[in-house]
């Protein structure tokens, strides 16, 4: 009785802790989400979380000042003598606060403090994200015109044909390995195998040029299997190891009496294998994609910034401009980005707990 | 006994395979060895091949024309011209709308293919034998450094130097003259420039106030004084920038360099002759620390002047009524001006008036060079185009522009402004490039940039800024 008590206690705490812990992570999540509906201008000058109501100094009355007062010299404001800083940062006496209003006119304010919501929110920032930004561009007479950029929807495709065979090829091709090194007994497995994990430690950068002047020599640079195969390679040593780690736990007995009953090395692997690691394959698969779908490096270099085969996150980048002005739309088109793998991981989710639930029960 | 085969056999396939690997991964090295061992005979083949190539086509040229004429008369159609460069977004639509008419006319489509991070990026193209056939560099520092390993084409036998000479400023030319892998060669052509020495103002409320501008620097500072006595801050300042952290303030350093000594002397300290330890560039730092580092003169205090990103620097001007006055920027910041306001009549710019009258009216610029990396005919003549003023009418005709080129009318630019500066960099008693574009990335955009960092944020002092800067031209 008082054990249960006990572990009743120790389960709001792990909740609660738990919760403190998503809180401190989807805070600035939160934050880039308001900003992402905020004009341009209001994210420069205030914070997020101004957005909702909030006391605030407000106006009050004015009070003006002898035009010719010295700044440098401490100034009276009924009676009272403060600095030029002071005024500047604002000094509260009594319930209102002293702040230069115009300090050219000499005009002083006495703010009060004041509930303030004035949620100015906009679609703006996803309207220029999605169907492009407006360039404006004047003829030789003088008269401008208007020009549409492009939206994102060429590089969504883009980078959606990239992803989904860059996820694929390595998950199937690693699989066939992974079950090779975990039931078949081959001579130089273990060698081969610690050769895949070794590669695990090499930095990709290291191999982007020596890569690049292979594809150059072959052509395939800047095509989508150019970076399918890039994506395959790089990610292959991991996506092995993942797999084999989960194959090599499968029960031995079960491939015996398959064996058994005659099944070839395929029968095992399509049957059994892959039903039965469902659950790896849809992890292993969320994270290959989303290493894909938010990578910017790889793309950079093999496939260049052509409209044509343009990937997300360059677009992305792109969108700021050359001098970073426009950096506000990166709020709106991380949200965007974010949609894909969001709905990728919500859909495998499912499949995810099912499979981690079969296999406990079934065995 | 099957089983037994197959195991050897796969035995056998295994190790031939790894051997192979490890045979093509140190002939893979052999190869590459080789190919550099090899490389400096074909390296000076190249561009004795194709100065042979040249003159013969070129005497031919002289028969038929230029490659531009020839392409004009549609003798290139269907061929494609890869260009890589720095520009996107808004940049980018301007550059594609000034080449559309050469496009629609020769036939040869420029494929342009913009990035964030060309300046990584080119390296590694370059590197990999996937340069592109023309690339844009914003900062010469970095082609100098490619053009070093001999992979730019040299144009002096490419394009008509008569041609050149006539419409281009002589200065042009000559920043364009590299030391190639065997002796000087012309790196690129000059395509767009940007002038550095200007100074942003709120043109009405300035008019307004009674304030005329300044014609000389005691001027300028006795004004800013008047200013910060009405009540308001002169200047405002930024030189956040992210990574790039503190290059506004090197413009600041070399359009005072430019006033306080000879050009000679700017010469020889962007060529790390001249120390930032020496007398000279402590001394411009010193005139620039007068505003800097007074905090009546500057928006926010001398604090803010690193935290304050350069783009946002000019807002506080073009509010009612404005909160500063001054703002020293090249002229693409107008691209961060309110939409609202309007060249000319709200916002407009003087030149940095002179400090000492006997270094005359000196203008800083910047700009982008264009370099070839692949001799062919199609990319001559487009190279060819883009030494005309043509090549980016329409591009000077939106702003934020100006072009480099004797041929480019004055009445191409829609705003007095911008007229007013190209006819400023036109009449220029001295024309220098950025400095620390030209500097080695090291010191240019390195130590030059965080020492005034420090410098400004006082977390070190001038004498102490000045050598960590000078460093970067030890290591």
């Amino acid at each position: 009785m008082a054990g249960k008590k006990k572990r009743k206690g120790g389960k709001t705490i792990v909740n609660l802790v738990l919760g403190v812990i998503c809180f401190i992570w989807l805070l600035p999540t939160l934050g880039l989400f308001i900003s992402s509906f905020r004009p341009a201008a209001d994210i420069l000058q205030t914070g997020w979380w101004k957005v909702f109501p909030h006391q605030e100094w407000t106006q009050g009355e004015t009070l003006q000042l002898s035009k010719d007062t010295d700044l440098r010299q401490p100034i009276e404001v009924n009676g009272q003598t403060y600095t030029d800083d002071q005024l500047k940062a604002g000094v509260e006496v009594d319930d209102s606060r002293l702040m230069w209003e115009n300090r050219r006119a000499r005009t002083i304010n006495m703010q009060e403090q004041g509930w303030k919501t004035t949620p100015d929110l906009t679609m703006d920032n996803y309207s220029n994200v999605l169907s492009g930004k407006e360039y404006k561009l004047t003829e030789a007479d003088g008269s401008e015109t208007m020009q549409k950029g492009t939206g994102l929807s060429q590089a969504f495709w883009n980078t959606l044909t990239i992803a989904v065979p860059a996820t694929v090829i390595p998950v199937l091709i690693a699989s066939f390995a992974a079950y090779a090194f975990a039931w078949l007994r081959f001579p130089g497995r273990k060698t081969l195998f610690v050769i895949i994990i070794a590669m695990l430690v090499i930095p990709i950068q290291v191999a982007l040029i020596p890569v690049l002047k292979d594809y150059t020599s072959l052509g395939l640079n800047g095509s989508y299997l150019g970076i399918w195969l890039a994506h395959t390679a790089f990610g292959l040593p991991l996506v092995t190891y993942f797999m084999y780690n989960f194959i090599s736990q499968l029960p031995k007995d079960l491939f015996e009496s398959a064996f058994i009953d005659g099944a070839s090395h395929f029968t095992i692997f399509s049957r059994l294998i892959l039903p039965l690691s469902v659950p790896a394959l849809a992890s292993i698969g969320i994270f290959q994609f989303l290493w894909v779908w938010n990578d910017y490096l790889v793309s950079l270099i093999f496939i260049g910034n052509q409209p044509s085969v343009q990937v997300m996150s360059m677009k992305i980048a792109d969108l700021v401009g050359s001098r970073g002005n426009d950096w506000h739309l990166l709020t709106s088109a991380a949200f965007i980005s974010m949609l894909m793998p969001l709905a990728i991981f919500f859909l495998l989710q499912k499949y995810f707990v099912r499979g981690l639930m079969g296999g406990s029960v079934k065995g | 006994m099957k089983k037994a085969t197959g195991r050897k056999l796969s035995l056998a396939m295994v190790l031939c395979l790894s051997f192979t690997m490890m045979l093509s991964g140190c002939g893979g090295n052999n190869n590459t060895n080789n190919a550099a061992k090899t490389d400096p005979p074909a390296a000076t083949e190249a561009p004795a091949a194709s100065n042979s190539q040249a003159s013969p086509e070129a005497s031919e040229a002289a028969a038929a024309g230029s490659p531009l004429d020839l392409a004009m008369k549609g003798e290139y159609k269907g061929t494609k011209v890869t260009m890589f460069g720095p520009f996107v977004d808004a940049d980018q639509v301007k550059f594609e709308s000034s080449i559309k008419e050469f496009e629609a006319k020769t036939g040869i489509d420029i494929q342009y293919e913009g990035s964030k991070e060309f300046e990584a990026t080119i390296n590694i193209r370059v590197d990999g034998g996937n340069a592109p056939d023309i690339a844009d560099f914003p900062q010469p520092g970095l082609l100098a450094s490619i053009a070093k390993t001999g992979k730019v084409v040299d144009l002096t036998g490419v394009l008509d130097q008569e041609k050149l000479k006539a419409n281009y400023n002589k200065s042009w030319l000559d920043m364009s003259t590299m030391d190639g892998k065997d002796g000087k060669i012309m790196a690129g052509i000059w395509n767009r420039s940007n002038v550095k020495s200007l100074v942003w103002y709120p043109k009405k409320q300035f008019d307004d106030a009674g304030y005329t501008v300044p014609e000389t620097w005691d001027d300028m500072m006795a004004l800013t004084e008047q200013i910060a006595k009405d009540g308001d801050p002169a200047w405002t300042i930024g030189i956040e920038s992210g990574a790039a952290t503190g290059w506004a303030a090197t413009d600041w350093i070399e359009n005072i360099m430019l006033r306080t000594t000879t050009p000679e002397n700017y010469d020889k300290w962007v060529k790390g002759e001249l120390p930032f330890t020496s007398p000279e560039v402590k001394n411009a730092v010193e005139v620039m620390s007068k505003i800097w580092l007074n905090k009546d003169y500057v928006y926010g205090g001398t604090k803010s002047i690193v935290t304050t990103a350069f783009g946002d620097a000019p807002k506080p001007m073009f509010e009612n009524p404005p909160k500063a006055w001054f703002n020293l920027m090249g002229n693409f910041i107008t691209s961060f001006f309110p939409e609202t306001a309007k060249v000319d009549q709200d916002y407009d710019w003087f030149y940095l008036p002179p400090i000492d009258p006997q270094y005359g009216k000196p203008v800083l610029v910047a700009g982008d060079i264009y370099a070839m990396f692949n001799d062919r005919p199609e990319v001559r003549a487009v190279m060819e185009f883009f030494t005309t003023g043509e090549s980016i009418k329409t591009w000077v005709q939106s702003g934020g522009v100006i072009a480099p080129m004797n041929d480019a009318s004055l009445d191409w630019y829609t705003s007095e402004s911008d007229r007013r500066m190209a006819k400023l960099v036109q009449d220029a008693s001295t024309l220098r490039f950025d400095g620390s574009d030209l500097m080695p990335g090291k010191v240019g955009a390195g130590t030059f940039w965080k020492g005034m960092t420090d410098y400004v944020s006082g977390t070190a002092t001038l004498d102490k800024a000045l050598e960590q800067i000078q460093s970067g031209w030890n290591n």
